[in-house]
């Protein structure tokens, strides 16, 4: 492409993206005005205090207003639908690449198409959907589970929304096909045939949703640690807050090494200074966030499970202490694992032996967790199996099946075999689907009356999806550890004709996966044109410790009625 | 002690000692095939009596030069029973290759040589191929190893 072309085009997306943004900014500023007009005249100041005000304390639904409202709970419900619309959007490439992938060689789309698909899947489910409702939930749930003494941040934590968003959408336009690793000097070749002619843009972007991520970490920690109500001590903080402590020093502490690095790589771009000769050191670098980061994907859940499962079994955690020092311990050694990422890279054969046997010790949190979890299910004398319910079941399953897989390449001799291939990405995606795609959406059913104002959804239509996304997930992810096992490569566009009952069993799950996704969409919008009808309040918003012993009355109307079988 | 304490004392114990079984088995397979795993290259590492074959890995093709001049590219020729050693470099970005049937799995990095020993008891043909992503034709990256008697 000449350079005319590309100034043209450039020039071209760069306007229509200050367009969006201003006009975005212009509804918001315009809904801002008239909201300050109204507090000023109901004796207030700051228009953020009188929306706290006014909404403290009150179910807080969905509605265009939470765009311009600074209140810790609109940001939670801007977070939580636009890490929705991310999944669904990266949820959609995903479905599509595994399409493409019917024939072993490239027929439906070109291995440049593939490659960008492969690297926005990647980075739009991570850090837009798994780290965006991570952070949504903890806005919107922390306020009234931890009564917050006060909410000043919002601003702060508006601009943390829209600059993660810009970044969001920056990286999908960029058309970066340089892997979400970003590995130097593949990702300073900008060419199509390497990382994508605007990978520059790419790069760009990754730092923001970086800015993005850390500044509402931050904004989370303090909520957790400085904001929340005297009476709540952190010994009877609920399991979700001390889920969101250590995910959020998690991010802060390993995001700002590879922050550095990727504005050095950003500078390599334009003057390749620093990795273009040692690409390694970057590799090392971004594993130092590379693994941390998929802790964060599971850390918050892991505190939402506990909630449904005390939820719906009406019992206590078994164990509350071992509970948070098994998620403490998750976080301590899960920073001491990245080199595992890097085995074969000639890092010498100490690198070799450390990183293997720290990555054993880094499944003894995760067993104590799901033995904690197993252990409240055995002693309850009843569990009532409610769609997230059933999707919290599922998601201790596949975080095992996971998990064993993850001990077995801790293994430097099975590491040798199947790093690389298929057999890693069934491992993580049985964590991803089971535990980070099952837990948001058994969340988002158990919030949804409240999103809603009140509406219900079909429980008929919530279990199939539920069934659907189970069973594609389960299919796919096996496919994939059996085909990698042997040896089918990842990350390609086309594959040895030997490796087709893999793939093809692949894409039945991946397309099931996708089916039921579909009828969750078509439920929501079914749900969304009827009139409310149901109390909007829900018990995960309210209720302050996990670990004390729940009352059947505790459990809303919404409970009630799932028991009864029929409305929600 | 109460019940309660002993389960939680029995869960932990048992997933110590199984992880720390496995932990250990692994280091004494690490231990002991140390030219098995990729290294850095150090002529003075090279197993005795090893054939050095120098692995050239490039966007996107795989090159292989044997001791007496000759290469072959996407095709590796060698002897049941022999002993070799790849040194293995790469001309642009990181790629990584992987001969599953040998378990054996090598970077290959630009500016950092690697090295890795190995020999296969069974003639045969054998898949090879790239397994770091490395742009557009990533997926051609790939050949086989023809094992001759």
């Amino acid at each position: 492409m000449s350079t005319e072309s590309l100034l043209i085009i450039s020039g071209v997306v760069l306007s229509a993206v200050a367009i969006l943004v201003f006009l975005i900014y212009y509804l918001v500023a315009t809904k801002g005005s008239v909201v300050a007009e109204v507090a000023e005249k109901s004796g207030y100041q700051d228009k953020d205090v009188f929306i706290r005000d006014q909404t403290w304390g009150k179910p807080r639904y969905l509605s265009w207003s939470v765009l311009s409202a600074n209140d810790a709970k609109s940001i939670g419900l801007r977070y939580i639908f636009t890490s929705l619309l991310f999944l669904f959007l990266a949820g959609a490439i995903g479905v599509f690449m595994r399409i493409s992938l019917v024939d072993p060689n490239p027929t439906i789309i070109t291995p440049i198409v593939y490659n960008v698909l492969l690297t926005q899947h990647a980075v739009l489910m991570i850090y837009m959907f798994a780290l965006g409702s991570a952070i949504g939930l903890a806005y919107y749930l922390l306020p009234t589970e931890l009564r917050l003494k006060r909410d000043d941040l919002g601003r702060y934590s508006s601009f943390a929304y829209w600059v993660w968003l810009l970044g969001g959408v920056l990286f999908f336009i960029s058309q970066s096909s340089m892997r979400w690793y970003m590995y130097p000097p593949l990702s300073l070749q900008m060419q199509t045939y390497g990382a994508g002619l605007y990978n520059s843009v790419g790069i760009f972007a990754v730092e923001l949703i970086f800015i993005g991520v850390l500044m509402a970490s931050i904004i989370v920690l303090r909520i957790i640690l400085i904001d929340r109500s005297d009476d709540i001590p952190l010994s009877k903080m609920p399991i979700f807050a001390w889920a969101m402590v250590f995910t959020a020093i998690m991010l802060i502490s390993s995001a700002l090494p590879l922050m550095v690095g990727v504005a050095m790589l950003f500078y390599d771009v334009f003057n390749p200074i620093f990795f273009l000769k040692d690409p390694l050191t970057f590799a090392v670098i971004f594993w130092f966030w590379g693994h941390p980061v998929v802790y964060l994907a599971v850390l918050p859940a892991f505190g939402l499970m506990y909630d449904v499962i005390t939820r719906f079994t009406k019992r206590p955690m078994y164990s509350y202490s071992s509970g948070v020092f098994s998620l403490g311990l998750l976080m301590i050694l899960s920073e001491l694992v990245w080199g595992h990422h890097l085995l074969n890279s000639g890092l010498g054969i100490d690198w070799v032996l450390f990183f293997t046997t720290s990555s054993f010790f880094v499944a003894i949190p995760s067993a104590i967790t799901i033995f904690n979890m197993i252990a409240t299910l055995w002693t309850a004398k009843k569990i009532r199996i409610t769609t997230p319910m059933l999707f919290v079941l599922n998601a201790i399953l596949d975080f095992t099946l996971g998990g064993v897989a993850g001990v077995m390449l801790a293994n430097q001799s099975v590491n040798e075999i199947a790093h690389g291939t298929y057999f890693v990405t069934g491992h993580f995606h049985f964590i991803f689907v089971g535990v980070t795609l099952g837990v948001f959406m058994a969340i988002f059913y158990l919030l949804y009356p409240t999103f809603s104002h009140g509406r219900t959804y079909d429980t008929r239509l919530a279990r199939w999806h539920f069934y659907f996304t189970a069973v594609g997930s389960f299919l796919m992810s096996v496919s994939w550890e059996v085909g990698g096992f042997i040896g089918m490569p990842r990350a390609v566009a086309g594959y040895f004709p030997q490796f087709q009952p893999y793939q093809d069993s692949a894409i039945l799950g991946g397309v099931i996966i996708g089916i039921g996704q579909l009828i969750f969409l078509y439920n929501i919008a079914k749900s969304w044109s009827t009139v409310p009808t149901v109390d909007p309040s829900n018990i995960l918003e309210y209720r302050t410790e996990t670990n004390d012993p729940i009352e059947s009355s505790d459990l809303g109307p919404i409970a009630a009625k799932e028991e009864g079988g029929s409305g929600v | 002690m109460n019940s309660k304490t002993r389960t939680e004392l029995l869960y932990v114990v048992v997933v110590l000692v199984v992880l720390m079984a496995a932990a250990g088995l692994n280091i004494v397979y690490v231990l002991g095939h140390e030219s098995n795993i990729a290294t850095a290259k150090d002529p003075s590492t090279v197993p005795a009596g090893s054939t050095v074959i120098n692995v050239t890995g490039y966007q996107w093709a795989w090159q292989f030069t044997y001791p007496n001049g000759t290469s072959s590219t996407d095709v590796l020729w060698v002897h049941v029973n022999t002993e070799y050693t790849f040194q293995v470099i790469s001309k642009d970005v990181i790629h990584d290759l992987l001969i599953p049937a040998l378990g054996l799995q090598v970077y290959a990095v630009p500016g950092h040589p690697n090295q890795v020993s190995f020999s296969v008891n069974k003639v045969g043909s054998y898949i090879f191929e790239c397994v770091e992503y490395c742009g557009e034709d990533h997926y051609l990256m790939r050949g086989t190893m023809e094992v001759l008697s």
